[in-house]
């Protein structure tokens, strides 16, 4: 019951299809040693449980601390214009999550300052190059467990992408810069980022290292549009964010999620972090030829943080309304009738 | 045991509720005893033990030993209560014996007497040196007919592939009396733990609460000792709940200084930190000085513990302190089932893999 509903909920938010299942016999050992992470590491005598299920029924009852999981796996194909995802289900209590020894993730934190995450079900953005193609990918996963259940219990797993970045005409998604804290400066194009952390765009910040973290962020990202891309008006998807934002294109304001509440959808969400953010980007304000500067300010009020679930990137007019249309097809007449009244 | 469920205490945060919470950890330590249950727990049974004992009235510090020939002695069915036994009417003091070899392929493996239920208090010796004991006897009188026995044999008092003698010293007040009910017999652990520092022993222990304790170069001199893994009641604590302290020194003797290390202890009723030189190296529970209600979820008692340690903590042939901070909010109290030691995490893994072999 649980697991479908997970799967309905991100299906539904995200139009997350699945590529591959990674459900079934995976490697695993107690202990902790951080050469586990590695692909090159033998673990052909490690024994063999079943994800999910916790390993107290699966031979380890009464175990706990640390434990590691290893899978590997081939992947023919994934779609050219996918975020890619790394779904995991839950894992009791925190874990950290690398793929051919890149980490990619991690929840709750380990001792000696342990926090449990054992209720939230992972799902990690898989960066462009991490992943290959024909050719053996591993996955490590390392656990740890206070006591009662351990490991990685319940839920999808498996390797996911969001459809919807079919809509996008330029990706954004990927590596990101990334700054706690708050500063006027932050928005301008000619401030110099090189010195701050990068981070995985959309992938709450939670998995990214800043666990307890609430408050001010800026999310900043440099780009170039590819030769004869389109004109005319477009818009830039910012997918999910939590909780407000304000997002600036070379500088200038071009819209924040207090603009979207005369939006129907917004209306219907009910909350900021529940928001889709697309802000129309007005003919000849993105650079034809030089380097382009998003820069975003974010601020998070409470628990998950950050830009966490896409699309990403910048779609034309015409994809602007055929994704609009199909997320937001759930309008009673009374809604309707109402955004047309607010446009006008 | 599956743990389909578990408690996170954000519902206990008004006072009626806490009730609830008191009571369910009542009850969790009522059930206990059944945990630890020599049928249903993880225990195997290696020899059975019941049968024909020598048995005499009366009470004599000799006949503890191994030396003392019992052979003018009646014998006696065990179990069953002593009055069906011709020693009808007879309340006082008695003494069981039984001879019984130990093979030494159960070296290395978690070894435990189970004495089934006695009526009213015993004492029980192995080779002369004493195990276990449940109940008070006179002049402190408690009876404790509905307590289950269960000791853990240390391996140094163990006479492996030779002749090993069991005495059992029993108080009954009236009615019934003897070793009355149970599925007397030497069980074992799940698997085999092969220690680097073996820590089943005597330590040092001290009721009360000094977060001194825990340093290195304190004074523990004056402090009684107490056997681990063993519930304190057993030892002279009968109704203590509360703080308490345990403290042991080792030398670290350890073969492979490059590998991991787990200290091991066991189960603990109920929360506990472990440290060493100083250093905490592992705790389970939360101890905030009030019974805060979100970390304490009441299954405490029963979470094996086995904390990695840092890497580089030990050295060989360098001497330590281990010293262990327990609070016990009711019932059974302390260090109460081990394996306690240090361990290579090779080893741990090993141990681990045999348990799972084992299935149990």
């Amino acid at each position: 019951m649980i697991l479908v509903a997970i799967t309905s909920i991100s299906v539904s938010a995200e139009d997350l299809r699945k590529i591959i299942s990674l459900s079934g016999y995976w490697k695993f050992s107690i202990g902790d040693d951080i050469q586990w992470a590695s692909p090159l590491y033998d673990d052909s005598d490690w024994d063999e449980i079943t994800v999910p299920e916790q390993w107290e029924n699966q031979g380890y009852n009464e175990y706990n601390g640390y434990a590691w999981y290893r899978k590997t796996f081939m992947l023919g194909n994934i779609p050219a214009n996918g975020t890619i995802y790394l779904m995991l289900g839950r894992i009791d209590d925190a874990d950290m999550v690398y793929l051919n020894g890149k980490l990619l993730g991690r929840n709750g934190k380990f001792p000696p300052d342990f926090v449990t995450a054992y209720d939230k079900v992972r799902k990690y953005n898989i960066p462009a190059g991490y992943i290959k193609l024909d050719a053996e990918n591993v996955i490590a996963v390392r656990v740890y467990d206070t006591y009662l259940d351990g490991g990685i219990t319940d839920g999808p797993t498996g390797i996911y992408y969001d459809a919807d970045n079919d809509y996008l005409s330029l990706k954004l998604d990927g590596r990101w810069k990334f700054h706690t804290g708050d500063s006027k400066d932050w928005s301008s194009p000619d401030f110099i980022d090189e010195g701050w952390k990068t981070i995985n765009v959309p992938s709450e910040w939670e998995n990214e290292g800043y666990a307890d973290y609430d408050g001010y962020a800026w999310y900043r990202i440099k780009f170039r549009l590819p030769q004869n891309f389109s004109t005319g008006e477009m818009y830039l998807s910012l997918g999910k964010i939590d909780d407000v934002d304000e997002v600036y294109l070379n500088g200038k304001l071009i819209g924040s999620v207090y603009d979207l509440r005369k939006d129907g959808e917004y209306r219907r969400s009910g909350w900021e972090f529940n928001a889709r953010r697309l802000y129309k980007i007005k003919e000849g304000s993105l650079n034809r030829n030089g380097i382009n500067t998003i820069a975003i300010r974010v601020y998070d009020g409470q628990l998950r943080g950050g830009i966490y679930e896409g699309p990403v990137g910048i779609m034309s007019a015409e994809n602007y309304r055929r994704f609009r249309n199909k997320h937001y097809t759930n309008q009673s007449f009374w809604d309707q009738i109402y955004d047309m009244i607010v446009e006008d | 045991m599956k743990m389909a469920w578990r408690w996170r205490f954000d519902y206990f945060n008004n006072v009626s509720r806490m009730k609830t919470f008191y009571i369910s950890v009542l009850v969790c330590l009522i059930t206990q005893s059944g945990r630890i249950n020599a049928e249903q727990g993880n225990l195997s049974l290696l020899q059975n033990l019941k049968g024909t004992w020598s048995f005499s009235i009366g009470i004599n510090d000799e006949w503890t030993s191994p030396k003392y020939n019992d052979t003018g002695w009646e014998t006696i069915k065990v179990p069953s209560s002593w009055e069906d036994q011709g020693f009808n009417g007879y309340n006082g003091y008695a003494f069981y014996r039984k001879k019984f070899t130990i093979p030494s392929v159960h070296k290395g493996r978690m070894l435990y007497l189970y004495m089934g239920y006695i009526d009213d208090v015993d004492a029980v010796y192995l080779n002369g040196h004493k195990i276990g004991s449940t109940g008070g006897f006179p002049p402190d009188y408690v009876t404790a007919y509905n307590a289950e026995r269960i000791y853990f044999i240390p391996e140094q008092y163990i006479n492996f592939d030779g002749t090993n003698l069991i005495a059992v010293k029993v108080y009954d007040s009236y009615q019934a009396g003897g070793i009355v009910s149970g599925e007397i017999g030497l069980y074992g652990g799940r698997a085999s733990v092969r220690f680097d520092v073996n820590l089943q022993t005597n330590w040092k222990f001290k009721p009360g609460d000094d977060l001194r304790r825990k340093d290195t170069g304190f004074d523990d001199s004056l402090w009684d000792e107490v056997f681990v893994p063993a519930k304190w009641e057993d030892q002279g604590y009968r109704d203590y709940d509360g703080y308490a302290w345990y403290r042991k020194s080792f030398v670290y003797t350890g073969s492979n200084e490059d590998d991991k290390l787990v200290i091991l202890l066991g189960k603990i009723d109920d929360i506990d930190q472990v440290y060493i030189n100083g250093t905490l190296v592992g705790s389970t529970g939360n101890f905030t000085g009030k019974m805060n209600a979100r970390i304490f979820t009441g299954q405490e008692y029963n979470a094996f513990r086995g904390y990695y340690l840092p890497a580089g903590l030990l050295k060989k042939g360098q001497k330590y302190v281990v010293a262990v901070r327990v609070l016990d909010t009711g019932g059974v109290g302390g260090i109460y089932e081990g394996p306690v030691g240090i361990i290579t995490q090779t080893k741990y893994i090993e141990y681990w893999r045999k348990i799972k072999k084992s299935g149990n």
